[in-house]
């Protein structure tokens, strides 16, 4: 393989991701490269404030899916007040964190990917996104704007606001659920299930469509992280992380998130914003990252746990298991892991709601400084969430460390988009049609970077086709 | 004659990106059932299509979410400008710098070599700033995140052709309106409810909280008042910096508030 690509960083463009594809001296495709310019930097301006205020500070990292940054802040907080807070409060953050499953996934499936699935890759582009999706498939498109908006209810229900909830605090939850809110949520849950399910038996139902997606947009070995109990039933709020290899051997389990940094290393590219968290035990010091590289959540999720927990779950993973062959290596079947998880996500926050606990009073401990350093972790719908703080004698932040899930995922993203490369890149030129293959690999991740999250548009896009001396030789962009 | 009206034809909508969350522009898309009708009545060009190369300008109106931190950017959204008729900035990125603003008091280079080993690569301005540091704004919805409520009324008003009907009053208010008792008063929690435009809904206080600042300053805000206030509750300087330096801390009151307290640490600094 050829050299580094070199970016030039005059090229860079924040708020777009940009792919860099490198062509080796015979003109073959070596590498390619998936970059994310944007910068805001909140590792530094987190530095000097208190501890208490980290949740409402670092959910703004992200407004698709904050509830992930409120928990594993809060989490960290508990951990440094040295508390373990009510049994009611983690089973509010429990349902939270499901209400955000639903509502990120259901965003993802629905308004993201279903209308490349459905309306087709090659389709015309002004009509490909959810407003098309409205017009040819009004009922599917009403059902999982409904679902999203099912997700985002409950989030509001026991956090008070969709986006940036102030709800969820260190040492528990700042209010607690209302029985009247308890049974509206449990009346329209019924209806969240529903649509899960037939989402599910529509998407297995085309799954033989799309074979040639299945086996060239991200299909190679890698390992798998994410949180599972003792027993590794799938996990999203506790547990331990829990590593598999490609054929389902067990790398790691049991280990705390606290211990983070004995299984992963962090590389910083030069060409990206996006730092790429390798597994440590695979990598020699110096060498190429890429042999430690493991995805995370969703398709990991599944293929970490040995069940689900709950029955409807666990039937949907064995068919999952059996399309896929054993553990699912290929990046297309995160779409088919969502759904599976919206559908899991229902069941367990019907036992959730059922519990009789659940409107108990007692739902935030206090306490002040009584640990220096702690992590804090927690699944996000994109995959496992890390914070790490270290505070002064007053809970004043001196050092914080936040590994998202996106970055977990950047070096399989970036094999992803080299293998779509090869599979349609031939000679010095990017045909017609690459810009949705490559969009449509890097969606299946659902990366959560502003290119993504141009929710109706298409994903803004530049892709560089550099040569082996360095100099671009094709560019195609779409803003 | 038949004179052509502004509103025989759909008018066209377009939503642009700068640094941010995303949270915003998802508003839009948690307008459910208002999404479907305001699909019917506006055309959302930009969002649909998102290029510009095929679909130029002009927008009859455009949203803007994010805050300025590049020079690619800050070009960008003079681009932007020009081809709207209407432009409306959403969000406190959008309206104040957003909470990546707290930069603008450090140091960039030695932010990015902090986060990042590599940082030569990173190309960034010294600091976020608003739009309307850049470009003449229409209107300014503010929040972290806005209300749906509030940018409904935005494209509503803008589509009756009048002004929209947003409240510059304090979060104060809508404690009132929602009948929730004073935090600060009944329970000596600091918040920032007095000197905090509406549009929430006065959310913390009903959670426990005291407010802290999402919608930035209300009109002819009493920070000083409101200071006084705090340090009677215990709240130090250095609290009080960090409390008026949250999403909005770019924001004018707010920036002229914190700066005042942290002048005031320096000085005690200094003296002791």
């Amino acid at each position: 393989m050829h050299d580094l690509v070199v970016i030039d960083p005059v090229t860079r463009i924040e708020g777009h991701a940009k792919i860099t594809i490198a062509l080796d001296d015979a003109g073959e495709v070596a590498d390619a490269r998936f970059h994310v310019t944007e910068f805001r930097g909140f590792e530094e301006f987190c530095r000097g404030r208190p501890v208490w205020e980290m949740p409402s500070l670092t959910a703004r990292t992200c407004g698709i899916c904050p509830v992930s940054h409120l928990l594993a802040s809060a989490k960290t907080g508990d951990a440094i007040m040295g508390v373990q807070i009510p049994p009611t409060a983690v089973k509010l953050r429990r349902i939270a964190n499901l209400g955000q499953i639903i509502q990120s996934h259901a965003l993802s499936f629905f308004h993201l990917s279903a209308p490349d699935l459905l309306l087709g890759m090659d389709s015309d582009p002004a009509a490909r996104n959810v407003f098309g999706l409205m017009a040819s498939e009004p009922e599917l498109a009403r059902r999982g704007i409904r679902l999203r908006s099912f997700g985002q209810s409950v989030i509001e229900a026991i956090a008070g606001r969709k986006v940036h909830s102030p709800g969820i605090v260190p040492g528990g939850i700042a209010s607690p659920m209302t029985p009247e809110t308890r049974d509206r949520l449990r009346e329209n849950l019924a209806e969240a299930r529903e649509t899960a399910g037939d989402a599910l038996v529509l998407f297995t139902g085309m799954l033989d469509r799309f074979d040639r997606e299945v086996r060239a947009f991200g299909s190679f070995p890698s390992l798998h992280m994410g949180l599972a109990n003792d027993a590794g039933t799938w996990e999203h709020y506790d547990g331990h992380l829990r590593i598999v290899d490609a054929d389902g051997a067990v790398v790691v389990e049991g280990v705390v998130a606290d211990d983070y940094r004995t299984i992963l290393g962090e590389a910083g590219r030069h060409d990206s914003y996006l730092k790429s968290p390798y597994f440590k035990p695979r990598v020699t010091p110096g060498d190429d990252p890429a042999a430690g590289t493991y995805r995370v959540g969703p398709l990991a999720r599944l293929n970490v746990c040995t069940t689900m927990g709950v029955p409807a779950g666990d039937a949907a993973l064995a068919e999952f298991r059996e399309r896929a062959g054993g553990v699912a290596n290929s990046s297309f079947f995160y779409h088919y892991a969502r759904l599976i998880e919206i559908l899991s996500a229902t069941e367990h926050m019907q036992r959730l709601l059922d519990d009789p606990e659940i409107t108990d009073q007692k739902v935030r401990a206090t306490a002040g400084i009584n640990r220096r350093q702690a992590v804090g972790a927690s699944e996000a719908p994109r995959g496992t969430l890390f914070h790490e703080y270290t505070v002064d004698g007053n809970g004043i932040l001196t050092d914080v460390n936040m590994i998202i899930a996106t970055g977990q995922n950047n070096l399989a993203m970036n094999a992803t988009v080299l293998q779509i490369a090869r599979e349609w890149i031939e000679g010095p030129s990017i045909p017609e049609g690459i810009l949705n293959r490559v969009e449509a690999g890097i969606r299946a991740f659902d990366p959560c970077l502003s290119c993504s999250t141009h929710a109706i548009g298409q994903m803004p896009l530049v892709i560089d086709l550099v040569g082996p001396d360095g100099e671009t030789l094709c560019r195609v962009r779409r803003d | 004659m038949a004179v052509q009206s502004p509103l025989t034809r759909k008018p066209t909508l377009a939503v642009f990106k700068f640094a941010s969350c995303d949270g915003c522009q998802l508003s839009l898309l948690d307008a459910e059932d208002e999404l479907l009708a305001v699909a019917e009545v506006v055309d959302i060009a930009n969002f649909l299509e998102a290029s510009r190369e095929v679909r130029p300008g002009p927008y009859d109106v455009t949203l803007v979410e994010g805050s300025i931190t590049t020079p690619h950017d800050a070009a960008r959204i003079r681009r932007v400008r020009e081809e709207s008729k209407f432009l409306v900035t959403i969000g406190a990125c959008a309206t104040a710098g957003g909470i990546q603003a707290l930069r603008n008091w450090k140091d960039v280079n030695e932010f990015t070599a902090f986060v990042y080993a590599n940082s030569e690569y990173i190309e960034t301005l010294d600091r976020s700033t608003p739009v309307s540091f850049h470009v003449p704004v229409d209107f300014e919805l503010r929040g972290c995140p806005i209300s749906k409520t509030q940018l409904l009324e935005v494209v509503t008003a803008f589509l009756q052709g009048r002004r929209p009907n947003i409240p510059t009053y304090s979060v104060c208010v809508e404690c009132k309106h929602r009948g929730t008792t004073c935090v600060m008063v009944a329970h000596g929690t600091p918040c920032l409810g007095p000197v905090t435009q509406a549009g929430c809904g006065a959310i913390c206080p009903a959670y426990n909280r005291g407010c802290y600042g999402c919608f930035g300053p209300m009109e002819e805000p009493n920070t000083a008042a409101l200071s006084a206030w705090w340090k009677s509750l215990g709240v130090d300087d250095r609290g009080l910096v960090d409390a008026y330096r949250g999403f909005n801390a770019w924001a004018a009151a707010f920036r002229e508030a914190s700066d005042r307290h942290e002048a005031a640490i320096t000085v005690r600094g200094a003296s002791a």
